[in-house]
Protein backbone atom coordinates (compact mmCIF):
# COMPACT_ATOMS: atom_id res chain seq x y z
CA UNK A 1 0.00 0.00 0.00
CA UNK A 2 1.65 3.61 -0.94
CA UNK A 3 0.00 6.83 -0.25
CA UNK A 4 1.17 10.60 -0.88
CA UNK A 5 -0.10 13.55 -0.24
CA UNK A 6 -1.62 15.98 -2.98
CA UNK A 7 -3.12 19.71 -2.93
CA UNK A 8 -6.01 20.19 -4.64
CA UNK A 9 -5.25 23.06 -6.93
CA UNK A 10 -8.05 24.41 -9.44
CA UNK A 11 -10.49 27.10 -7.97
CA UNK A 12 -13.55 24.91 -7.94
CA UNK A 13 -12.33 22.36 -6.00
CA UNK A 14 -13.23 18.39 -7.81
CA UNK A 15 -16.63 19.42 -8.52
CA UNK A 16 -18.43 16.90 -11.45
CA UNK A 17 -16.26 17.86 -14.25
CA UNK A 18 -12.67 17.36 -12.28
CA UNK A 19 -14.14 14.63 -10.26
CA UNK A 20 -15.09 12.70 -13.81
CA UNK A 21 -12.06 13.11 -15.55
CA UNK A 22 -10.08 12.01 -12.31
CA UNK A 23 -12.25 8.66 -11.73
CA UNK A 24 -11.70 8.01 -15.92
CA UNK A 25 -7.85 8.14 -15.03
CA UNK A 26 -8.22 6.52 -11.75
CA UNK A 27 -10.09 3.53 -13.85
CA UNK A 28 -6.60 2.67 -15.74
CA UNK A 29 -5.10 1.05 -12.56
CA UNK A 30 -6.04 -2.47 -11.24
CA UNK A 31 -5.19 -1.42 -7.83
CA UNK A 32 -8.22 -0.47 -4.89
CA UNK A 33 -7.60 3.47 -5.18
CA UNK A 34 -8.90 5.68 -1.83
CA UNK A 35 -8.73 9.49 -1.77
CA UNK A 36 -8.71 11.03 1.65
CA UNK A 37 -9.73 14.13 3.26
CA UNK A 38 -9.46 13.84 6.77
CA UNK A 39 -11.29 11.39 8.59
CA UNK A 40 -13.21 10.82 5.13
CA UNK A 41 -12.62 7.91 2.96
CA UNK A 42 -13.27 7.64 -0.32
CA UNK A 43 -12.93 5.04 -3.06
CA UNK A 44 -11.42 6.92 -5.82
CA UNK A 45 -13.19 4.98 -8.75
CA UNK A 46 -16.94 6.40 -7.92
CA UNK A 47 -17.81 9.52 -9.27
CA UNK A 48 -19.93 10.41 -6.49
CA UNK A 49 -17.69 9.74 -3.89
CA UNK A 50 -14.98 11.13 -5.32
CA UNK A 51 -17.83 14.05 -5.48
CA UNK A 52 -18.72 13.64 -1.59
CA UNK A 53 -15.51 14.53 -0.59
CA UNK A 54 -15.75 17.91 -0.69
CA UNK A 55 -11.88 18.55 -1.72
CA UNK A 56 -11.49 22.29 -2.31
CA UNK A 57 -8.98 24.39 -3.11
CA UNK A 58 -6.08 24.32 -1.14
CA UNK A 59 -7.24 21.02 0.67
CA UNK A 60 -4.60 18.80 1.09
CA UNK A 61 -5.65 15.08 0.48
CA UNK A 62 -4.51 11.61 0.42
CA UNK A 63 -4.07 9.23 -2.72
CA UNK A 64 -3.84 5.60 -1.26
CA UNK A 65 -3.40 2.65 -3.46
CA UNK A 66 -3.53 -0.53 -3.24
CA UNK A 67 -2.22 -3.26 -5.59
CA UNK A 68 0.43 -4.18 -8.47
CA UNK A 69 0.41 -0.63 -9.98
CA UNK A 70 0.42 0.88 -6.82
CA UNK A 71 3.59 2.75 -7.67
CA UNK A 72 2.83 4.12 -10.77
CA UNK A 73 -1.04 4.52 -9.88
CA UNK A 74 -0.10 7.14 -7.06
CA UNK A 75 2.15 8.60 -8.73
CA UNK A 76 0.47 9.21 -11.80
CA UNK A 77 -2.81 10.06 -10.16
CA UNK A 78 -0.97 12.67 -7.56
CA UNK A 79 0.86 14.51 -11.26
CA UNK A 80 -2.52 14.51 -12.68
CA UNK A 81 -4.15 15.87 -9.70
CA UNK A 82 -1.81 18.38 -8.80
CA UNK A 83 -1.09 19.27 -12.40
CA UNK A 84 -2.61 18.31 -15.43
CA UNK A 85 -6.42 18.91 -13.84
CA UNK A 86 -5.68 22.51 -12.81
CA UNK A 87 -4.45 23.02 -16.76
CA UNK A 88 -7.15 21.73 -18.27
CA UNK A 89 -9.82 23.31 -16.02
CA UNK A 90 -8.17 26.19 -16.75
CA UNK A 91 -8.78 25.94 -20.46
CA UNK A 92 -12.42 26.02 -19.91
CA UNK A 93 -12.24 30.02 -18.66
CA UNK B 1 -31.66 -19.96 -7.16
CA UNK B 2 -32.77 -20.86 -11.10
CA UNK B 3 -32.47 -16.59 -12.12
CA UNK B 4 -36.23 -16.39 -11.38
CA UNK B 5 -35.46 -13.57 -9.87
CA UNK B 6 -36.79 -10.90 -11.65
CA UNK B 7 -34.17 -7.45 -12.59
CA UNK B 8 -35.00 -4.78 -10.66
CA UNK B 9 -36.29 -1.63 -12.28
CA UNK B 10 -36.14 1.91 -11.18
CA UNK B 11 -37.95 4.24 -13.19
CA UNK B 12 -36.78 8.12 -12.93
CA UNK B 13 -39.55 10.61 -13.21
CA UNK B 14 -38.87 14.24 -14.84
CA UNK B 15 -37.11 16.38 -12.10
CA UNK B 16 -38.03 19.50 -14.20
CA UNK B 17 -40.07 20.42 -17.63
CA UNK B 18 -38.58 21.10 -20.99
CA UNK B 19 -36.66 20.30 -24.07
CA UNK B 20 -34.71 17.14 -23.89
CA UNK B 21 -30.75 17.26 -24.92
CA UNK B 22 -29.04 13.74 -25.84
CA UNK B 23 -26.13 13.35 -23.01
CA UNK B 24 -23.80 13.71 -25.83
CA UNK B 25 -25.10 16.92 -27.15
CA UNK B 26 -24.46 18.30 -23.42
CA UNK B 27 -21.75 21.48 -24.43
CA UNK B 28 -19.36 19.71 -21.31
CA UNK B 29 -17.25 17.07 -22.91
CA UNK B 30 -17.24 15.47 -19.38
CA UNK B 31 -20.90 15.05 -19.26
CA UNK B 32 -20.85 14.34 -23.18
CA UNK B 33 -18.03 11.98 -23.56
CA UNK B 34 -20.16 10.36 -20.37
CA UNK B 35 -17.35 10.69 -18.17
CA UNK B 36 -19.79 11.33 -15.40
CA UNK B 37 -22.29 8.63 -15.79
CA UNK B 38 -25.06 8.58 -18.79
CA UNK B 39 -28.36 9.64 -18.88
CA UNK B 40 -30.24 12.64 -20.32
CA UNK B 41 -30.55 16.39 -20.14
CA UNK B 42 -33.18 18.72 -19.98
CA UNK B 43 -33.63 22.55 -21.03
CA UNK B 44 -35.24 23.37 -18.39
CA UNK B 45 -38.44 25.93 -18.52
CA UNK B 46 -39.56 25.02 -14.99
CA UNK B 47 -38.45 26.56 -11.24
CA UNK B 48 -38.33 23.87 -9.12
CA UNK B 49 -36.12 20.78 -9.26
CA UNK B 50 -38.16 17.96 -8.57
CA UNK B 51 -36.26 14.69 -6.82
CA UNK B 52 -36.95 12.20 -9.58
CA UNK B 53 -36.91 9.04 -7.06
CA UNK B 54 -37.85 7.82 -3.96
CA UNK B 55 -33.74 8.34 -1.67
CA UNK B 56 -31.26 9.37 0.13
CA UNK B 57 -29.40 12.93 -1.05
CA UNK B 58 -25.92 11.74 -0.91
CA UNK B 59 -24.40 15.00 -1.92
CA UNK B 60 -25.27 18.62 -2.03
CA UNK B 61 -22.95 21.06 -3.19
CA UNK B 62 -22.17 23.91 -0.74
CA UNK B 63 -23.14 26.32 -4.22
CA UNK B 64 -26.15 24.25 -4.86
CA UNK B 65 -25.83 23.62 -8.37
CA UNK B 66 -25.77 19.90 -7.82
CA UNK B 67 -27.35 17.15 -6.06
CA UNK B 68 -26.23 13.74 -6.04
CA UNK B 69 -29.38 11.00 -4.44
CA UNK B 70 -29.26 7.57 -4.24
CA UNK B 71 -31.70 4.83 -4.21
CA UNK B 72 -32.35 1.90 -1.89
CA UNK B 73 -31.53 -0.25 -4.92
CA UNK B 74 -28.12 1.66 -5.05
CA UNK B 75 -28.47 3.63 -7.95
CA UNK B 76 -26.37 6.93 -7.95
CA UNK B 77 -28.42 9.64 -9.45
CA UNK B 78 -26.68 13.02 -10.30
CA UNK B 79 -28.65 15.95 -10.67
CA UNK B 80 -26.94 18.87 -12.07
CA UNK B 81 -28.33 22.14 -12.86
CA UNK B 82 -26.50 24.08 -15.93
CA UNK B 83 -22.80 23.77 -17.27
CA UNK B 84 -20.09 25.29 -14.98
CA UNK B 85 -22.82 26.71 -12.69
CA UNK B 86 -20.12 25.70 -9.55
CA UNK B 87 -18.75 28.94 -10.92
CA UNK B 88 -21.75 30.85 -9.93
CA UNK B 89 -21.09 30.16 -5.98
CA UNK B 90 -24.57 29.40 -5.20
CA UNK B 91 -26.19 32.67 -6.59
CA UNK B 92 -29.67 31.82 -8.78
CA UNK B 93 -30.16 28.48 -6.47
CA UNK B 94 -32.09 28.16 -3.28
CA UNK B 95 -31.72 24.89 -1.73
CA UNK B 96 -34.93 22.98 -0.23
CA UNK B 97 -33.61 20.31 1.48
CA UNK B 98 -30.13 18.92 3.43
CA UNK B 99 -27.82 16.54 2.51
CA UNK B 100 -28.70 13.17 4.20
CA UNK B 101 -32.59 13.54 4.25
CA UNK B 102 -35.18 11.67 3.01
CA UNK B 103 -36.70 12.25 -0.23
CA UNK B 104 -39.86 11.05 -1.86
CA UNK B 105 -40.61 11.22 -5.98
CA UNK B 106 -41.80 14.66 -6.79
CA UNK B 107 -40.61 16.35 -3.52
CA UNK B 108 -38.95 19.78 -4.67
CA UNK B 109 -35.38 19.55 -4.11
CA UNK B 110 -33.84 22.87 -5.22
CA UNK B 111 -35.55 26.31 -6.75
CA UNK B 112 -33.55 28.18 -9.29
CA UNK B 113 -33.93 31.48 -11.33
CA UNK B 114 -32.98 30.30 -15.02
CA UNK B 115 -32.94 33.90 -15.84
CA UNK B 116 -29.44 34.53 -13.54
CA UNK B 117 -27.93 30.88 -14.65
CA UNK B 118 -28.54 31.63 -18.56
CA UNK B 119 -26.99 35.53 -18.11
CA UNK B 120 -23.85 34.30 -16.58
CA UNK B 121 -23.26 30.70 -16.70
CA UNK B 122 -22.40 28.89 -20.48
CA UNK B 123 -26.03 27.21 -20.73
CA UNK B 124 -29.16 26.10 -18.77
CA UNK B 125 -28.57 22.57 -20.10
CA UNK B 126 -29.04 20.19 -17.17
CA UNK B 127 -27.76 16.73 -17.01
CA UNK B 128 -29.80 14.31 -15.39
CA UNK B 129 -27.07 10.92 -14.79
CA UNK B 130 -26.51 8.27 -13.38
CA UNK B 131 -23.02 7.64 -11.57
CA UNK B 132 -22.30 4.54 -10.80
CA UNK B 133 -23.38 2.70 -14.61
CA UNK B 134 -21.65 -0.66 -13.54
CA UNK B 135 -24.82 -1.62 -11.82
CA UNK B 136 -27.03 -0.57 -14.79
CA UNK B 137 -28.28 -3.46 -17.17
CA UNK B 138 -30.25 -1.08 -19.25
CA UNK B 139 -31.40 2.49 -19.16
CA UNK B 140 -34.31 3.47 -21.43
CA UNK B 141 -35.04 6.70 -22.06
CA UNK B 142 -39.09 6.70 -22.36
CA UNK B 143 -39.60 10.55 -23.69
CA UNK B 144 -38.31 12.30 -27.13
CA UNK B 145 -37.81 15.90 -27.79
CA UNK B 146 -40.07 17.48 -24.80
CA UNK B 147 -40.60 16.28 -20.93
CA UNK B 148 -43.12 17.72 -18.38
CA UNK B 149 -42.30 17.23 -14.73
CA UNK B 150 -43.16 13.56 -13.45
CA UNK B 151 -43.77 12.18 -16.55
CA UNK B 152 -41.36 9.04 -16.94
CA UNK B 153 -38.21 9.93 -18.25
CA UNK B 154 -35.98 7.10 -17.91
CA UNK B 155 -36.09 3.18 -16.85
CA UNK B 156 -33.10 1.82 -15.37
CA UNK B 157 -32.63 -1.99 -15.12
CA UNK B 158 -30.14 -3.18 -12.34
CA UNK B 159 -28.00 -6.09 -13.03
CA UNK B 160 -28.90 -9.24 -10.63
Amino acid sequence: MLEREVIIKNETGLHARPAGRFVKESKNYVSDIKLINGSKEINAKSIMSVMTLGARKGQMIKIQASGDDEEKAVKDLAHFLEIELPLLEKSKE
Amino acid sequence: MFGILKNKKVILKAPLSGELVRIDDVPDEAFALKMIGDGIAIKPDTPFLLSPVNGEVIQKFSTNHALGIRTKEGLEILLHMGIDTVDLKGLGFEPLISEGERVSVGQRLLKIDWDIIADKAPSIISPIVITNMEIVEKMEILKEEYVKINQDLLAITIKK
